[in-house]
């Protein structure tokens, strides 16, 4: 299948502070994507970018075959904290839709309001975060996109709007074959609804794929303490922790781990991102000690 | 986008819109008043100098509240430009900006370009309409008190609040506002910038650019005792004469009166003649012996409608160039 967003040695800047940095990426289609990190990672520059409404300050970007551009038909944006028009009404949001989008559908916009029991008459500042949300997310897939992007759509809502929001997003998704991008610095949300994953720390990609093969090539190795080296090749290190006795590694390998003094676990979703957080920490912290 | 356009912008356009309905009404209520006056006193049959028309004319005119209701239009008509950029331009992307909802309006299937193209042509033509119905009532209803008054429409007092050129500020407050808006991204900010800016513009025409726009005519012509409109006498015995422009309800540029070197004449005044010892006639007599000459540059009233026309296209051309930068800018800076 080929890749709804291709980018190569991505680089946004705000003044001298770097959000994104040479960010080199490939997103397959037909994926509901997470993209998680840390707060300030650079999930959003990253999302921003790809709806065009930001400009990369080097390197380069192709959405769906083309330089991304804000009011491309082919790309639905969910922005931060879903914003909508406060003095509007939800019909009137509606509207606003159907005048500016030509590809329109107004029995799926009409039939999620009705479907949410949101009532049209009823003004956008007055709706909760969850009917927002809910609002801004029919915004964005009634306009018939290929690519839907979502930044951090969930984390103002409640666990119970959470979950009717990652399901109405799931069964749009999955009846539409639509390619969704989502952003979280939770794990928790995505790990129900996302089959493709991103890490982002510190405004760098540390890992990317498909979550399924994660999961497979993944493993804990727990035992007698010793140096990680002695792994052998093939086999990357993403975390360890040792007591006086005991050392704990996160590994990548996409062999089996065969040799009988490490007892092998599998990982959670939530343990593999924290595992890749906290190589970024220790990484970071290296450098700090190599200065001195 | 023109129905979002609209719907966006309806509770400001509908304020404004009453507050000029209002005046209009007012003005054409007192309007049969006005020229009823104007009529009978004489001054609108008269040609010429009509100084007693028009000191019957100015007596009568405070009755009945119509020069009240033109103190209101010309009011008004002035403080347009300042409500249509502060109300109208400057929130129209800072609010966008501030509440986050241009990341949902810029995601349809709109470009920022042909937004922002929608909103400038839409509201800045309610701009135009507004002020041009405006001046339109106020410069018909002030003619007889622009006739019967001392000052003409031509002189800077009266100037932005006749004619055309109240258009030409409104548009330019309007995408003045809207430009500050967008590089301010402070609602607030950009409404408090805004104002100062508008003032600004408004002062920079009378002292400014506006005599530039028109050759003014000079004369010069000798000291006439009769014609004198201020002299001062300061203790040094230093002498400063102007007399009156020659021509009526003109804008007057500059007024000196020099001497028989060609120089701005300050004397030294004979002090048994003119000052405490001597009367003003005595004065004037010693005066008209010096060999003054008056040197007078104005723009007359006739000059009323290029100065407006020419005015009006800075404006517009200002605001056209104003205009392209904020799409410039609106597709490569904004986020």
């Amino acid at each position: 299948m080929s890749d709804v967003v291709t980018i190569k040695g991505l680089t946004k800047k705000y003044g001298r502070r770097t959000a994104l940095a040479d960010c080199t990426l490939d997103i397959p289609a037909g994926h509901v994507v997470g993209l998680v990190g840390p707060n300030g990672a650079g999930k959003s520059t990253l999302l921003q970018l790809t709806c065009g409404l930001l400009a990369p300050t080097e390197g380069a970007i192709e959405v769906l075959g083309a330089a991304p551009m804000s009011g491309s038909p082919r790309v639905g944006f969910v922005a931060q904290d879903t914003p909508v028009y406060a003095g509007l009404t939800v019909a009137e949001h509606l509207r606003l839709g159907a005048h500016l989008n030509p590809g329109w559908d107004a029995t799926l916009a009409d039939g999620r309001i009705a479907e949410l029991g949101l009532d049209p008459r009823q003004r956008a500042g007055k709706l909760s975060g969850g009917q927002r949300a809910q609002l801004a997310l029919t915004l964005a897939i009634a306009k018939r996109p290929e690519l839907l992007l979502l930044d951090e759509p969930v984390a103002a809502l409640d666990p119970l709007a959470r979950r009717e929001f990652l399901q109405g997003l799931m069964s749009y998704a999955a009846e539409h074959g639509t390619s969704v991008v989502m952003s979280s610095h939770l794990v928790a949300d995505l790990e129900r609804v996302c089959d493709y994953l991103i890490v982002l720390v510190a405004s760098r990609v540390r890992v990317a794929g498909e979550v399924e093969e994660l999961l497979g090539t993944h493993h804990r190795l727990s035992g007698a303490r010793r140096d990680p080296g002695e792994l052998g090749p093939g086999r990357d290190v993403i975390a360890e922790s040792h007591t006086d006795v005991q050392s704990t590694l996160v590994v990548r390998s996409s062999a089996p781990i065969e040799d009988p003094s490490w007892s092998v676990d599998g990982l959670n979703l939530e343990d593999l991102v924290l595992a890749y957080m906290s190589e970024a920490g220790r990484s970071g912290r290296d450098r700090v000690l190599e200065k001195r | 986008m023109i129905w979002l356009t609209w719907r966006q912008f309806r509770v400001q356009a509908w304020v404004i819109a009453a507050l000029v309905a209002a005046v209009v009404a007012t003005l054409l209520v007192a309007a049969p008043g006005m020229f009823g006056l104007y009529r009978d006193t004489g001054l609108a049959a008269c040609t010429g100098a009509c100084e007693s028309a028009s000191v019957a004319f100015a007596k009568q005119v405070d009755n009945g509240g119509l020069f009240g209701a033109y103190l209101v239009g010309s009011a008004v008509l002035l403080l347009l430009p300042a409500l249509i950029g502060v109300f109208w331009g400057a929130p129209l992307v800072a609010r966008e900006l501030e509440s986050g909802t241009h990341r949902l309006v810029w995601n349809q299937t709109v470009s920022r370009g042909r937004w922002l193209t929608v909103k400038l042509a839409g509201i800045g033509a309610v701009a135009i309409l507004a002020s041009g119905l405006l001046s339109l009532v106020v410069t018909w209803f002030s003619v007889p008190i622009d006739r019967a008054g001392d000052f003409g429409r031509v002189t800077p007092l009266l100037f932005s609040s006749r004619g055309v050129v109240p258009m030409g500020y409104a548009l330019l407050a309007f995408v003045g506002g809207l430009a500050i808006g967008m590089l301010t991204r402070r609602l607030v900010v950009a409404m408090a910038l805004t104002l100062v800016f508008v003032v600004v513009t408004q002062l920079a025409a009378p002292f400014g650019f506006r005599e530039h726009l028109v050759t003014p005519t000079s004369s010069s012509s000798a000291f006439e005792a009769g014609r004198i409109q201020s002299l001062w006498i300061d203790p040094e015995n230093r002498i400063t004469i102007q007399l009156e422009s020659p021509a009526h309800s003109s804008w007057v540029l500059s007024n000196v009166t020099v001497g028989p070197d060609g120089k701005e004449y300050h004397g030294p005044v004979d002090g048994t003649k003119c000052g405490r010892a001597g009367g003003p006639d005595e004065c004037h007599a010693w005066l008209a012996q010096q060999g003054l000459v008056s040197k007078i540059d104005y723009i007359p009233a006739e000059g009323f409608w290029a100065l407006q026309w020419r005015e009006l296209g800075v404006l517009l051309v200002t605001t056209g160039l104003l205009s392209a930068f904020c799409l410039w800018w609106i597709r490569r800076r904004v986020s």
